[in-house]
């Protein structure tokens, strides 16, 4: 069945096609076969051979086209299975760009902000220190805090 | 002729068994953006001082840090969000 998928569709129903009518047209001529031998009387000693012949035949021919049936339908459905996935594929990528961009303009807007408050901080430093002075004990409070409770990973 | 005839139902019911396979596709996991994949940094620790501007720099340091780290949290729910739709239609 592997090697069927290298075989063009057409071809394969032509050839089921052919041994269908093949078999179809040896039936009939076998089920009428004294109507027939009175223009091919040299067929008489043949008659079984073509019987079965035909039965084969036509047993052949319905057996393939129910199969290939079969097979150009799931043929079918991995195209369609294959194009969705396709187009998922294509979608999440055009996403992540769009993704991609609107998080560096988000943290853009962040380092932007800080460098405004940064400025600030610097061009207030004389009335900012002017009359406080941190002791020691708030830094360590502070440095306490700001270190990661789990510690590093 | 007669086996024969008796044969040709269970040849031919056999035929749709044999020919249908099933299709492997799958659909790749999407890959997210590199710069989500960083981790968040350590808050900056002050250093010895006793001037406030100086404290205040690194508190705004700090808070800097943590809002580019919550823009990047915010971005992995969308970015989720965003490709579990994709992936469901």
């Amino acid at each position: 069945m592997f090697l069927l998928s290298f075989i063009p569709d057409a071809l394969i129903q032509l050839i089921v096609n052919g041994v269908l009518i093949a078999g179809i047209v040896g039936c009939v001529v076998s089920f009428f076969f004294g109507f027939f031998v009175r223009w091919m009387p040299w067929v008489i000693p043949y008659r079984m051979l073509l019987q079965i012949v035909a039965l084969v035949l036509l047993i052949a021919g319905v057996y393939f086209k129910g199969g290939i049936g079969v097979e150009m339908e799931w043929r079918e459905r991995l195209r369609i299975a294959e194009e969705k996935v396709r187009v998922a594929e294509e979608k999440s990528q055009q996403v992540n760009t769009v993704i991609e961009k609107v998080y560096v303009d988000r943290v853009k807007t962040v380092k932007d902000t800080q460098i405004v408050v940064q400025e600030k901080i610097v061009e207030k430093e004389k009335i900012i220190d002017a009359e406080c002075k941190v002791p020691k004990e708030a830094l360590d409070i502070l440095n306490d805090a700001a270190k990661s409770p789990g510690g590093k990973k | 002729m007669k086996r024969l005839i008796l044969l040709a139902p269970a040849i031919l019911l056999s035929g749709c068994l044999t020919f249908g396979t099933t299709a492997p596709v799958r659909q790749k996991f999407p890959d997210v953006p590199p710069e989500l994949l960083k981790s968040c940094p350590d808050l900056q620790l002050a250093s010895q001082t006793d001037k406030l501007s100086d404290v205040l720099k690194i508190v705004n340091e700090n808070y800097s840090r943590y809002h580019e780290c919550r823009v990047a949290v915010d971005t992995w729910i969308e970015w989720y969000k965003t490709q579990k739709e994709i992936y469901n239609k």
